[in-house]
């Protein structure tokens, strides 16, 4: 502790110099930390879990769902099946079918299923009951609504289609977030698809061990239909239909990588600055009796300071910023809420720390290996 | 005896040549005795200091102080030496400079197993013992020469070790303020029991010395003499 008290008065010897060390630990902990959060984001939508019960019905062979077209009447078939609990039939306007990072997508579901197939939504503003009575009412995702600054009894107009803000929701599930959910014939016919049309079901089963089973029958009883169907579960589905954003946000791990040999390489070279220009200091308390650990200990405790001030500095801004930007990455016809948690704060000051620890072993040692006579005389 | 030395040898490779800048030198000084060194650059002088202080090993020969063979120490076993037995006054001072002259005296009290409070009576105490209790908030930058040698002397003793090891403590003072310090370190011999090695040039720096021996060459140059006819 005492030392550690040291070590933070010796910080602030050269401020200009500390400041900039952590000034660049903080950018390359900013871009850690962000590139994590894609990462997390990615992971939270892509990999299966025992509680997944939700399957895909989409149309064989088409990715976007702008060329997705099921028949609505395959809805009582599907909800026959033995094992299925729900059945929602959804028709999906989006903006862009490519990669973006602005996309807007409205599900057009029978208004009243909704509740029924996902009772985990809950309505912040507004009312659930407005949105039922309005047809061109819209229940906006919260971070849909935060990114395009849309409040009750707001009007706006996407993809061609007006509607009405009826009320603002919020799910656990970061894409429910991320729509508006409209009233199925209205999307159909405002997108000029047509009544009886939609995108793909989605089918909610009993056990997550019934997925493969009831996938394989739905799509066995449409096989031979003009209209073929590929059933998948949600989470595949998404690993699946939105390869290329994944690839891409698989690729940003080496720009993390990137950004962590950068602060290593600061706090490595602001440490050994450091004790390069205390030969004399150091031999002076080694004559006082600090020990050969107490020497490194204080030389890493600075670097862990300068590691974890600016690591801190790093994290908290890209929380932050992503808590109040609400990107969202789209690409057919999905969107990836990239969504700050704590966890990875967690971890970013925890790489920051040991960042800082790893990056002054090597001064260390050499501050605590020092010869003390030919130190005193330099 | 409290400082016993025969035979002390230090030699050094610097390039091909074998450097031996003290040999065979022998002495013996009593506890509480303040003795001088003096010679000219290169004798051996500061050689011999650092070896009495435990920052340096000899190649050879027996180094006892108060019963500690120190020649035998390894490097970790002297670091803990020091820190209970030894304190050193430097000739530039070398205070810390971001820390108060306070902070700076408490430094090797740090390294022992007091609390806060303890630290600060001692601390405190050190201050006072060096006239300096209204400058313990001051940092070096705020502190003349002589005051910043005050507080150096004061962390060398705030720990209470028995032995003193000052190099050139004057050295870089004026005549005022090197007999302040001078009379300082007599005190601490006389009244406090402090056996203090003291390496000066200065004849009338050592003349306050109960004894000073000449080095040259590595060497003593002539048998143990009183202060008046070594300076003479």
């Amino acid at each position: 502790m005492k030392l550690l008290i040291l070590a933070l008065k010796n910080i602030t010897r050269h401020r200009l110099r500390s400041l900039l060390t952590m000034a660049g630990v903080a950018a390359g902990m900013f871009l850690f930390t962000a590139v994590e959060t894609m990462q997390h984001s990615l992971a939270k939508v892509t990999q299966a879990s025992a509680d997944d019960t939700t399957l895909i019905v989409y149309r064989e062979n088409r990715f976007c769902p702008a060329t997705s077209r099921l028949p609505e009447h395959y809805l009582p078939t599907i909800r026959r099946i033995e094992g299925v609990r729900e059945v929602i039939p959804i028709q999906i306007a989006v903006n862009n079918c490519g990669a973006s990072l602005d996309v807007i997508t409205f599900r057009g579901v029978p208004a009243e299923d909704l509740r029924k197939y996902n009772p985990d939504l809950v309505v912040i503003a507004g009312s659930y009951e407005n949105w039922i009575k309005r047809s061109d009412a819209a229940l906006v995702g919260e971070t849909f609504a935060q990114r395009r600054g849309l409040k009750i009894g707001d009007k706006f107009e996407a993809v061609g289609i007006n509607v009405h803000v009826a009320g603002i929701i919020k799910s656990k599930e970061s894409q429910d977030n991320n729509v508006a959910y409209v009233h199925l014939p209205f999307l159909q016919q405002a997108s000029n698809i047509g009544l009886g049309t939609v995108t793909q079901f989605n089918v909610k089963v009993a056990s997550s061990d019934l997925l493969d089973p009831i996938a394989k029958a739905i799509d066995e009883t449409f096989r031979s239909d003009s209209q073929p169907t590929v059933t998948r579960p949600e989470k595949a589905f998404f690993a699946e239909t939105a390869k290329q954003m994944i690839e891409l946000i698989g690729f940003t791990r080496w720009l993390g990588l990137g950004a962590v040999a950068a602060v290593l390489g600061l706090v490595a070279n602001a440490v050994l600055l450091i004790v390069r220009a205390r030969v004399k200091e150091t031999a002076i308390l080694q004559t006082l009796g600090f020990s050969r650990l107490q020497i490194a200990s204080l030389v890493s405790f600075e670097g862990i300071l300068l590691g974890l001030l600016g690591g801190a500095i790093g994290v908290i801004s890209a929380y932050l910023f992503f808590h109040w930007q609400s990107f969202t990455l789209g690409n057919e016809g999905l969107t990836l809420a990239i969504t700050p948690s704590p966890t990875i704060l967690l971890k970013g000051l925890l790489v920051a720390l040991l960042l800082g620890l790893l990056a002054s072993l090597y001064p260390a040692w050499r501050a605590s290996r020092q010869p003390i006579v030919q130190s005193l005389s330099q | 005896m409290f400082i016993t030395i025969r035979n002390l040898t230090k030699s050094f490779k610097k390039g091909p040549n074998l450097i031996t800048p003290l040999q065979n030198l022998s002495l013996e000084a009593p506890r509480g005795e303040f003795l001088a060194l003096m010679g000219p650059s290169g004798s051996g002088k500061t050689t011999l200091l650092n070896l009495i202080a435990g920052i340096d090993s000899p190649t050879s020969g027996d180094l006892m102080i108060d019963d500690h063979d120190v020649a035998r120490l390894s490097r970790a076993q002297l670091t803990k030496w020091r820190s209970r037995h030894v304190g050193y006054i430097f000739q530039l001072y070398h205070l810390v400079p971001i820390l108060s002259a306070f902070e700076n005296v408490e430094l090797p009290l740090l390294l022992m197993p007091l609390s806060r409070s303890e630290r600060r009576a001692r601390a405190d105490a050190a201050l006072d013992l060096v006239g300096l209790s209204d400058r313990a908030q001051h940092r070096p930058t705020e502190l003349s020469g002589g005051q910043e040698q005050r507080v150096a002397i004061a962390r060398a003793i705030v720990h209470d070790p028995e032995l003193l090891v000052a190099d050139e403590p004057t050295g870089d003072l004026d005549g005022e303020s090197a007999r302040s310090i001078l009379a300082l370190l007599t005190s601490l011999s006389q009244d406090h029991g402090k056996t203090i090695v003291m390496v000066t040039h200065d004849p009338k720096a050592a003349a306050v010395a109960n004894r000073v021996l000449h080095l040259e060459k590595g060497q003593l140059v002539n048998p143990p003499a009183t202060p008046a006819s070594a300076v003479s």
